[in-house]
């Protein structure tokens, strides 16, 4: 049995207990009050912050995509091409990438940058780039220069697009069978990029006017890229290229030059 | 005794303890996974301190300008150790923060408003 004094001790230690418990309980409500509190406000801002950033994410991409159009437009516009075709070898570029298997990002990347391919050619004299009529042997090699060329103007950048321009600029005229220039590699020594850009933009160029030539019936260059295959071209682009043949044709409809 | 020493990280506030000097310093961001792992080797610091020989002033500066929820559980806890010495030892605290960090000035009200005997200052620092 207790005495008086240890039940005593025993109900103070019952009241100190229940005290601290109450006095737990009510900071843990407060706690959790502030804390949703905080929380709201923090996912408030954090939503905010993002959507600043989707937007400034978007104006830089708005402002890359511009440039670069530009910067091919610029190299275009020299040999009195139209801006609608590096347009038209962006998308095709595009489209070749996607069925070729590369990811999602690096066929955005592939399309902003393949429409520079040829800006090399702003440092070709005009009486070169404009002649009617076919390159002498001198002409030729000034005017094969400018993969070399744009290759220099974009080398030194570390920006991931500017680097796949470089790339393609360097490497367009690259053939699958060894026999292209300014290196002369061959298969897949060429950068797949380099391999898109180039079926893009031969397959545009030759069914658009240019000074020294008409432009090409579609069966006549279907007929030459079938002849290429494996030979300038590399072979699964153009299987791919045949296979959507109706998207391809579709994206130059879109983008016609009238 | 050893004063206690703790490096900040990017969960974690500096702790500096000196029992020399009486001054304790939480500088720093509060948000650990384990906060009450992470504070135990403080709390025990501070058990001993009050044990062994304090100082006659003693002074804390809490800098939090970020913190979890059990955070502020733990400077209840912490704050407890201070409340059971005051009426044997000279204690302040300054609860320190940015004007504009309205979740610490909240905070601060809050150990006010729990702890009425306490000495805790709450001092505001121009942005």
């Amino acid at each position: 049995m207790h005495s008086s004094e240890e039940f005593a001790a025993m109900q103070l230690h019952f009241s100190e207990t229940i005290d601290k418990l109450e006095k737990d309980l009510r900071r843990q409500t407060k706690i959790i009050q502030r804390s949703d509190h905080r929380q709201q406000k923090e996912y408030d801002e954090l939503q905010q912050k993002y959507k600043e950033i989707s937007v400034l994410s978007d104006e830089i991409e708005a402002t890359q995509r511009e440039v670069v159009f530009t910067m091919g437009a610029i190299g275009e516009s020299r040999s009195k091409e139209t801006g609608q075709h590096v347009k038209r070898v962006a998308e095709y570029s595009y489209l070749l990438a996607t069925h070729y298997g590369l990811d999602e990002t690096e066929c955005e990347m592939l399309r902003q940058a393949s429409p520079m391919h040829d800006i090399g050619k702003i440092a070709i004299p005009d009486a070169i780039l404009n002649k009617p009529g076919r390159f002498d042997a001198a002409e030729r090699k000034i005017m094969d220069t400018h993969a070399q060329l744009g290759f220099d103007l974009l080398q030194h950048s570390q920006r991931p697009l500017l680097k796949i321009a470089a790339t393609v600029a360097y490497e367009h005229h690259e053939k699958y069978d060894g026999t292209g220039y300014p290196q002369g590699l061959k298969g897949e020594e060429i950068h797949i990029h380099g391999r898109i850009t180039s079926l893009a933009d031969v397959f545009d160029a030759l069914g658009s006017p240019r000074v020294y030539k008409a432009a090409w019936e579609d069966d006549r260059i279907f007929q030459l890229l079938r002849e290429e295959r494996g030979k300038q071209f590399d072979p699964k682009l153009i299987d791919i290229f045949f296979t959507h043949l109706d998207k391809f044709l579709m994206i130059r409809d879109q983008f016609c030059d009238t | 005794m050893k004063n206690l020493s703790i490096a900040p990280t990017k969960y974690t506030p500096s702790i500096n303890l000196d029992a020399n000097t009486g001054i304790f310093e939480i500088i720093g961001k509060s948000y650990p996974e384990n906060t009450f792992e992470f504070y135990q080797p403080m709390m025990e610091w501070v058990e001993n301190y009050f044990s062994s020989e304090p100082q006659e002033q003693t002074t804390v500066n809490l800098e939090i300008i970020y913190f979890n929820s059990s955070s502020s559980k733990l400077f209840f806890d912490f704050f407890d150790i201070f409340d059971a010495k005051k009426s044997k030892h000279a204690i302040c605290i300054n609860w320190i923060y940015d004007a504009e960090n309205e979740n610490a000035e909240e905070a601060g009200e809050d150990f006010i408003e729990d702890f009425t005997d306490l000495k805790i200052n709450l001092v505001v620092k121009d942005a």
